[in-house]
């Protein structure tokens, strides 16, 4: 079945169809739409979860890691400040290996108030322990909403799925949307490992000293480390039963390509429409989608942009002081690469707090990439004029 | 009854093992087994960070034979929102949900969460074992301190300068079905009260004073006396509220005793004048109005609701079934 | 996630409990359950193990605790009538509300007593005992000796056995029919009686001698004591004593209508409520004021009731006379003044204070003396009495003696103390005399406090009721913990009759029902022992205190030694000690 839905309703969709037990959210801007449609659901018997309306985000991440310890599937979704104040569950949910799935919007952070798109919100969050997977359509975000599920079960880890604020959430998109058998199929009802259960009592999370407290980080290390492995095998088996698949990095006519874009998010589409345009003109330009951030998926994109001689970062997200956070990751990852022809990283920071990214910024990014002769030392921010 | 003794009284079982890490003389450890008594095994226990989070003992032990769910210092009451949640879509609503917090994490971080439960009535047990003041981390006040205590951040030549918060007055507030206070001096009043909250459903909080023998600077073996003390000269009155509005009085120490040997009896008042404890007197005698009036108030509208006679207090308190 | 078998799981899930970390390690004091004696055990002068029976009765164990008190007192349907009850004095509820009314009880446990009678076991001990007298004293050595494994032959001078129970006290307090019971009940545990055998008459005292083993002398003191006032041979004056043995065989001696008696114990009261039902108005005489009158207080409450007359302050100066026959008695009245050895304030003539008071008769109630003419010479005696130890033995081996005949408090349960104690000094005797090893434990180690009477059952070592680490100290009011306690009163005996003039002789005081027994037992504190309450149990944070069948054991290796138990045990049965390093 066809819709035409905006993200957020992808959102809820997902959830439902992911037969999501237990929600708890507080509502944010740009999130509401993701609530009032499972709201309605939930009221209707559409959907037979328990949704708890909480007091704060924070009570709504540690009703979620409640409801997931006590064994059942959970869900919440928010944005920015309500993300924020998430913070200390999310480690919570990650250290106590939680499979609790997010869908965050990607807004910025106040003040002043903004309630347009940024992934500083979501970045911030890199070191909780959560995977993260970023959406470029809502078809996208229907279907990385139910895998996201399938991931975190099988990984006992929180995943967040992200997606722009108002370019996906709020923009209608035809939507396929899956038979429920199928999605029932690909994602049985969960079998918790180790849960709250009065037959055989144990105590979670009590105090762990310093003897054995880094073996426990350890474990989750290993387990986000195996995430991208274990991302491909949900997603090959989702492709079955729905002929759609992503990749954790999905290369766009990269052969051949000197300047290759790498993007995440709604600026994907953006870049696949100018690469297109300037392969036309016979211009060797490809994109690169990072969908997954975390665990950051190093070896692929050593992989992908082998070969490649300049690479352009498109950072819609700030890391003060330092500059964009995937054109530093990626950074990382390449250098990492032992005897690797290493491309050059030019990063550019664009479309904070919901500016928008046209095709002319990235024509304009893809030919001053061309035109430098070496990175600069600092990003370049595209477009600011204090 | 002319004495009391609890032989036959109490269920038999305890879900509380020995070798916890409470200090000597603590009387959580003991709020807990007496709580856990009324409870029985098919209970999930939500923990908030607290004295009890060491006390529940270090991985990979438990000092509980039930299911303990360690969280974030203000997340108990949502921690357990959550729980219950998905006990009820697995159609357990047998199994209670109960958060075990400190006065630090219900009278000040984990009130929001609190009040989000209460007002959702939630299906949950809050018991707030109240040492008045953040005892782990070294005895720092906290909104439960009392007026004029010393504290490690309300030195002496600075005690404590605000009233204790009246946390039973707020959750009444919330208009939960039952609330109530209780001591482990008078531990069948407490159980019985736990089995009256365990038989409603909906958001119940039990507010247990639980002395401190560090905190409170006392002998180790004083806490049981001290429990009585504080009921006994009213600064801890024993009551029980159901939605707010029904307020009865488990036990009425009349006449009471003074509040003098009760903070005589603690370090942590020893620098107080006479002046000051005829101060506290004066403030503990008007929230005893305040309490006794909210119980003349309801006496017609509590119809066949019986308290929980404070079965279990001694030395001929008037009134008392004998 | 790996499987659990790794030394260090994913998550931080509990595998095992706190169990395995001992905290009894952290502590430097510990407790220990330890039984200390109840006060009125000590004060108790026949060493009676009261706490234990009311304890018993608690757990509604009847049977049980007529047996433990049976294993003391052989007569406790008599001292449950007419003993004066120190335990009562002594008790720590007396304190608090009112003092248990052990009497009651034991008299009702008395009276169950004797609806069986006992099977006589064969002696089962060399030696074969004498016992001169058949009162308390006596028919006490007698019983103790008899249940230790002896051979024992009373001899009674009186047609019929009870000494001073049969002669001295009204039957309205004690009825002959109670006391014919008790006596059987005594003997039926194989103790020999001749009646109508005076000893040193019918029976000279070298035979005693060779006939026994070892002899008890339980001779009494019969003889009543003069007023020590001019007129004292007149007609109309008698000893009480003489006047009670004759209404208590059966005569009914004319008086006249008004009866004054002398003095201000037991006797006087016995005199004043005889004549009372003789059809006399009768007035008590007593030289210091009501509250230092040395008789039972309920005795003096009776005889108010039925409409005695007291006059304190007042001692007789000369009896008034008329054809021979006493018509008055000349009084002095008297102030109190400083204390006197016995601890009371000695009465003071008030100079030209007298006053005649009209007198049909007068009954000196003054005390009685003992009768010790007959005894062989080498027993040595003081003017009080015969000399006897700790163990009741004289001056003369094999021989003991106890009760009135001795110096000691006379009342019924010092005479049945007494024959214990030389029961217990009989057995210790003809064991040693037997060669077994004289090594016997101390007499401090036998009785029930410091200063409390010895103990058969310690003597055996043969206690019924576990205990822990037992050490012979009194439980003071102080060491108790009252919050466990509710404010109740003693239940009161049903007593006959509410208005003035008795005529008859019939029991006054009807003593409780079995209901109101038990539940005034429950009113006993259990002071220094544990009655298995529960308290130290269920308060104890670090949950060391395990249930064992008999009561509890500690377990040391979590007790943390925060002394909450030995701090609320309601009956002080728990003490705390330095930890041996």
């Amino acid at each position: 079945m066809k819709k035409v839905m905006v993200g957020n309703h992808a959102v809820s969709w997902g959830a439902r169809l992911a037969r999501v037990e237990v929600i708890s959210a507080y509502p944010i801007t740009p999130q509401t739409q993701v609530v009032e449609a499972l709201s309605e659901m939930c009221a209707d018997g559409r959907l037979a979860a328990r949704f708890i309306k909480v007091e704060s985000e924070h009570s709504a991440m540690a009703a979620c890691i409640g409801a997931s310890a006590a064994g059942a599937r959970a869900f919440t979704a928010t944005s920015s400040q309500g993300l924020a104040l998430m913070h200390e569950m999310l480690h919570w949910a990650a250290n106590g290996r939680h499979p609790v799935v997010l869908a965050n919007i990607n807004r910025s952070l106040a003040p002043g108030w903004n309630i347009w798109t940024d992934q500083s919100d979501s970045l911030a969050q890199r070191d909780t322990g959560w995977i993260q997977l970023y959406c470029e359509t809502n078809q996208e975000v229907l279907d990385t909403t139910i895998m996201a599920f399938k991931l975190a079960e099988r990984l006992d880890l929180p995943v967040m799925l992200v997606l722009d604020a108002f370019y996906l959430s709020h923009t209608a998109e035809p939507v396929e949307i899956p038979d429920q058998d199928a999605v029932d199929a690909f994602l049985p009802p969960r079998q918790a490992r180790y849960r709250l259960d009065v037959g055989d009592p144990r105590a979670f999370g009590g105090l762990v000293r310093p003897d054995a407290y880094m073996e426990m980080r350890w474990y989750l290390n290993e387990a986000l480390r195996q995430a991208e492995v274990v991302y491909e095998e949900v997603e090959a088996e989702w492709a079955r039963a729905s002929g759609r698949r992503y990749g954790a990095v999905e290369a766009y006519r990269t052969d051949g390509a000197e300047v290759v874009l790498v993007t995440s998010g709604t600026m994907t589409s953006t870049a696949r429409f100018v690469v297109d345009r300037l392969r036309e003109r016979g211009e060797p330009v490809g994109v690169v989608k990072v969908k997954m951030f975390r665990p950051f998926p190093s070896e692929t994109l050593r992989r992908v942009l082998h070969g490649v001689d300049r690479v352009a970062v498109l950072d819609r997200n700030l890391s003060p002081g330092r500059g964009g956070i995937f054109a530093e990751e990626l950074r990382a990852a390449l250098y990492a690469g032992d005897g690797f022809l290493r491309p050059a990283v030019f990063g550019y920071i664009v479309g904070l707090g919901g500016r928008d990214v046209t095709p002319r910024v990235l024509e304009e990014i893809v030919a001053r990439t061309m035109r430098e002769e070496t990175p600069r030392r600092e990003d370049l921010w595209v477009g600011v004029s204090p | 009854m002319t004495q009391i003794r609890f032989a036959g009284r109490l269920p038999e079982e305890d879900l509380v093992t020995s070798g916890h890490l409470a200090c000597p003389g603590c009387a959580a450890p003991l709020a807990m087994r007496l709580v856990l008594k009324a409870l029985g095994p098919k209970t999930i226990v939500v923990m908030p960070a607290s004295c009890w989070s060491i006390i529940a003992g270090p991985w990979p032990q438990s000092s509980l034979r039930v299911p303990l769910y360690h969280t974030a210092f203000e997340a108990g009451a949502a921690t357990a929102s959550g729980i219950r949640a998905a006990l009820d879509q697995r159609g357990d609503t047998e199994t209670t949900v109960m958060v075990w917090a400190g006065d630090g994490g219900t009278f000040d971080i984990g009130l929001q969460a609190l009040s989000g439960a209460a007002e959702r009535n939630e299906n949950i047990l809050y018991v707030c074992y109240d040492n008045e003041a953040y005892m782990n981390t070294g005895i720092q006040r906290s909104s439960a301190t009392p007026w004029g205590a010393w504290t490690t951040t309300t030195p002496e030549r600075h005690p404590e300068a605000s009233p204790k918060k009246d946390i039973l007055a707020i959750m009444a507030a919330h208009r939960i079905p039952y609330a109530a206070t209780a001591t482990v001096g008078y531990p069948l009043d407490l159980v019985e009260k736990v089995r009256r909250a365990r038989a409603v459903r909906g958001t119940r909080f039990l507010h247990i004073l639980s002395p401190c023998p560090p905190g409170w600077k006392y002998p180790d073996e004083a806490t049981i006396e001290l429990s009585r003390m504080a009921v006994r000269c009213r600064i801890f009155p024993l009551v029980e509220v159901e939605y707010g509005q029904r307020w009865r009085l488990s036990f009425d120490p009349a006449p009471p005793e003074p509040v003098g040997p009760y903070l005589r009896k603690q370090g942590r008042f020893r620098h107080l004048a006479e002046p000051d404890v005829a101060y506290i007197q004066r403030e503990v005698d008007a929230r005893w109005d305040m309490v006794v009036r909210r119980v003349r108030e309801s006496n017609g509208a509590s119809g066949d609701w019986e308290p929980a006679t404070a079965i279990g207090v001694g030395g001929e308190p008037p009134g008392m079934p004998t | 996630m790996p499987e659990s078998s790794s030394r260090v799981s994913p998550v931080a899930v509990s595998r095992t409990s706190t169990l395995v970390t001992h905290t009894g390690t952290w502590k430097y004091i510990r407790p220990v359950y330890r039984d200390l004696v109840a006060p009125c055990m000590e004060a108790c002068p026949v060493g009676i193990d009261i706490e234990g029976y009311l304890n018993l009765l608690r757990e509604g164990r009847l049977e049980d605790a007529c047996d433990l008190l049976a294993r003391e007192n052989p007569m406790p349907a008599v001292t449950g009538r007419v003993c004066h009850h120190p335990c009562e004095v002594a008790c720590n509820r007396r304190a608090y509300d009112e003092a248990v009314a052990v009497h009651a009880i034991e008299r009702h446990l008395g009276d169950a007593l004797l609806e069986q009678m006992p099977v006589a076991g064969a002696p089962r001990r060399p030696g074969s005992v004498a016992v001169v007298g058949s009162g308390p004293a006596g028919l006490a050595c007698a019983y103790h000796l008899v249940r230790l494994g002896y051979s024992v032959t009373v001899f009674e001078a009186a047609a019929e056995p009870g000494g001073m129970l049969r002669l001295g006290i009204p039957a309205y307090r004690l009825p002959r029919s109670v006391l014919d019971r008790q006596i059987r009940w005594i003997l039926g545990h194989g103790v020999a009686l001749e009646c109508g055998v005076r000893v040193g008459t019918d029976l000279p005292w070298p035979a005693l001698w060779d006939r026994f083993d070892a002899v008890f002398l339980g001779l009494g003191a019969q003889k009543g004591r003069d007023l020590g006032v001019p007129g004292e041979s007149l007609e109309g004056v008698w000893r009480g004593l003489d006047f009670l043995r004759s209404v208590n065989s059966g005569k009914r001696p004319e008086l006249g209508r008004r009866v004054v008696v002398v003095g201000g114990g037991n006797t006087a009261m016995d005199c004043a409520r005889t004549a009372l039902r003789l059809g006399a108005e009768v007035t008590v005489l007593y030289r210091r004021t009501r509250a230092e009158m040395p008789a039972i207080e309920d005795e003096v409450q009776d005889a108010e009731r039925e409409g005695v007359q007291f006059l304190f302050l007042a001692a007789p100066l000369r009896l008034v006379s008329e054809d021979g026959r006493v018509r008055a008695i000349e009084c002095q009245r008297m102030r109190l003044g400083d204390a006197d050895s016995s601890g009371r304030r000695a009465p003071v003539p008030i100079e030209g204070d007298r006053f005649t008071l009209d007198a049909d008769a007068v009954l000196s109630a003054v005390g009685e003396l003992a009768d010790l003419e007959a005894l062989p010479d080498d027993i040595a005696r003081l003017p009080a009495g015969i000399v006897a130890g700790a163990f009741g033995e004289t001056s003369r081996a094999a021989i003991f003696a106890g009760g009135d005949a001795t110096r000691q408090p006379r009342t019924v349960a010092d005479a049945l103390g007494a024959g214990k104690r030389a029961a217990i000094g009989i057995d210790r005797y003809l064991r040693m005399v037997h060669g077994e090893p004289d090594r016997f434990p101390a007499a401090e180690s036998l009785r029930y406090g410091p200063g409390g009477n010895l103990s058969a059952t310690r003597w055996r070592g043969d206690d019924p009721i576990p205990r822990t680490a037992p050490a012979n100290q009194v439980v003071r009011y102080q060491d108790l913990d009252l919050s466990y306690f509710v404010r109740q009163p003693r239940r009161a005996e049903a007593r006959r009759g509410g208005g003035e003039g008795l005529r008859d002789f019939a029991e006054v005081n009807l003593g409780f029902d079995r209901e109101t027994m038990f539940e005034e037992a429950r009113r006993c504190f259990n002071c220094g022992v544990c009655n298995r309450c529960d308290v130290c149990l269920v308060l104890c944070p670090d949950l060391a205190i395990a249930r064992t069948y008999s009561g509890y054991r500690l377990l040391l290796e979590y007790c943390k030694g925060c002394g909450i138990c030995a701090a609320e045990c309601p009956r002080g049965a728990i003490t705390m000690i330095r930890e041996e390093l």
